[in-house]
């Protein structure tokens, strides 16, 4: 039986900034923002001032005060990807509570352009972490870095405990590079220059419009003939670095009946953590989206086998193949094998990743708002990207997903049972 | 001593017994004097039954290794460390309990297949400055 706060609420709309991926010039994060936000309340004629919760990885103060609101609720979680899964869990507790109406969860994050502002724009402080943090001080000696240089860790715990291999996981990437190329907004959509997309436009800023020059479909030997970046991982297991931004409204039902746009039931919504350093995860084959699944499950009444596609977090292939596992999609040891025997795939029973991903749409540096704004409209029926005329492919029949995010190095997870009538 | 020119760490007044041993060549740990259960970091509560009560041991100085990973992107480690590419760090079972993260010496990051998980190692310590030597874990 569903709980309480099931379907309380429903995703009325979602929206994208007007330029992702590699936009020509860079825009601030907070443009980023704006430009989504805006893009929303026009799509389900909620007037921005109708907003009375902001939710956000940090930047709710700064929206309340660029756009004048006076919210009644102020949420700035930001634990990583997995955030706007979290506010989503949030929004829905608070408009179940009665606190609020009409709930924004926003993104803008410049992760590409940055690189030519110095960082200006971004919205983060400059610096790194205090060195008296213990995870900072019994860490640092080491050298780790850049994501990449901590997920290995548990790739190779994965190959050595289930015995996958390499070239499991390059499936992961294979597979969802062919999502991408039905999906004219993902930045791997086709090669660059191919067919009929014009040439690779360089801006200023070194950011291409359309298509990329290692874009198209790719195969097993692609990913591993592909760089090493920190073994096991290699270039092609790793997502895309880009600029985004993403807005979702949520609403209860009275408000939802009268959205331009058709509702997506919250049905079910839960979070949970490990660790925040990896030194202090304990199964580096397990992560706690095992727990913030249970929750979402138990809330919606359904399991894993209710499900017709899921949205995964693919920060690396190694990120989707585990967590696949921990929402109960596939046994222990068995997540890749969803991709490899083509289940995930475009006609396949179970649907994954139908944006083309993380790893072959657009990853900012967080990307559960993707996620959310994906499983939105594919659920909706809007999977069809209006903002070009692209190739029909992506649109799946699916009425239930499961959206996980998964935030810090594998430390964080939120998971939604999203449903549609 | 050559200038070293990796990170070093910065201890604070909780972890200080841990690099006060580590000075001695010692792996000093901390441990719950109620639930005697060591713990990796250093805290100043028992993160599996709440005491307060934390002594000091020294440790083993033996492992195995949990798992391990080559970095091999210059780009993505930290100050120092871009010039060692490749090289290999690992997460290591202490032989008292819970886990360190270290970089795996007398490994060839090469050869990963050569490199075993469950694996015994030993740990060394390296001086990086005065007050900090350096834990690092070498295959026994």
């Amino acid at each position: 039986m569903p709980g309480e706060a099931s379907k309380a609420a429903a995703i009325i709309g979602a929206a994208e900034a007007n330029d992702i991926g590699y936009p020509t010039t860079p825009k601030s994060s907070l443009t980023l923002h704006i430009e989504a936000i805006n893009n929303v309340c026009n799509m389900t004629g909620i007037p921005i001032a109708a907003i009375d919760g902001i939710f956000s990885a940090g930047w709710s103060p700064q929206l309340a005060e660029y756009l004048g609101l006076h919210p009644k609720y102020i949420d700035t979680t930001s634990v990583g990807g997995c955030s706007f899964e979290m506010h989503v869990h949030h929004a829905l507790a608070a408009i179940h509570a009665g606190v609020i109406d009409v709930a924004l969860v926003s993104h803008g994050e410049m992760g590409f352009s940055q690189r030519f502002t110095g960082g200006k724009g971004t919205g983060r402080p400059f610096g790194g972490g205090d060195p008296w943090d213990p995870g900072t001080q019994h860490t640092s000696a080491y050298g780790l870095g850049g994501a990449p240089t901590g997920y290995s860790h548990a790739m190779n715990r994965h190959m050595a405990r289930y015995g996958t291999t390499q070239e499991d996981f390059a499936e992961i990437a294979v597979v969802t590079r062919e999502w991408a190329t039905l999906n004219p907004r993902a930045v791997m959509y086709r090669k660059a220059g191919e067919g009929d997309l014009p040439p690779l436009e360089q801006g200023e800023w070194g950011g291409g419009k359309r298509g990329h020059t290692f874009g198209g479909p790719i195969t097993v030997d692609t990913v591993m003939n592909s760089r090493a970046i920190s073994w096991p991982i290699k270039l092609l297991d790793v997502c895309l670095v880009t600029d985004h931004g993403g807005a979702v409204l949520i609403a209860g039902p009275e408000i939802a009946s009268v959205s331009k746009t058709p509702p997506v039931w919250i049905a079910g919504a839960g979070e949970s953590i490990s660790h925040w350093n990896m030194l202090e995860m304990n199964d580096f084959t397990e992560t706690s989206a095992s727990r913030s699944a249970a929750a979402a499950y138990k809330m919606a009444g359904m399991g894993p086998e209710d499900m017709e596609m899921a949205m995964i977090y693919d920060s690396f292939t190694v990120t989707a193949g585990i967590t696949a596992e921990m929402l109960g999609l596939a046994p222990g040891g068995e997540g890749p094998a969803l991709w490899k025997d083509r289940h995930a795939a475009p006609g396949g029973r179970l649907p994954i990743n139908t944006n083309g991903g993380g790893l072959s749409f657009n990853h900012s540096g967080m990307y559960g708002m993707q996620l959310l704004v994906e499983a939105y409209r594919q659920l909706s029926g809007t999977a069809e990207d209006d903002g070009f005329s692209g190739d029909p492919g992506k649109q799946t029949s699916a009425r239930s997903c499961v959206v996980n995010g998964t935030g810090g190095t594998l430390s964080t997870t939120g998971t939604l049972v999203l449903t549609s009538d | 001593m050559a200038e070293y020119t990796k990170p070093i760490p910065s201890p604070d007044p909780v972890s200080q017994p841990f690099w006060d041993g580590a000075k001695e060549g010692k792996l000093m740990l901390p441990r719950c004097s109620d639930c005697n259960r060591v713990h990796w970091y250093p805290r100043v509560i028992c993160p599996f039954c709440h005491s307060m009560n934390i002594e000091w041991v020294e440790g083993t100085g033996r492992g195995t290794i949990h798992t391990f990973a080559v970095q091999h992107n210059r780009g993505l480690v930290a100050r120092g460390w871009g010039d060692e590419v490749p090289y290999v760090t690992a997460y290591i079972d202490l032989a008292e309990g819970d886990r360190m993260l270290t970089v795996l010496k007398g490994v060839d990051p090469n050869d990963p297949d050569s490199i075993e998980i469950g694996g015994a190692v030993q740990i060394e310590f390296e001086e990086a400055s005065e007050n900090v030597h350096i834990p690092f874990w070498r295959p026994v």
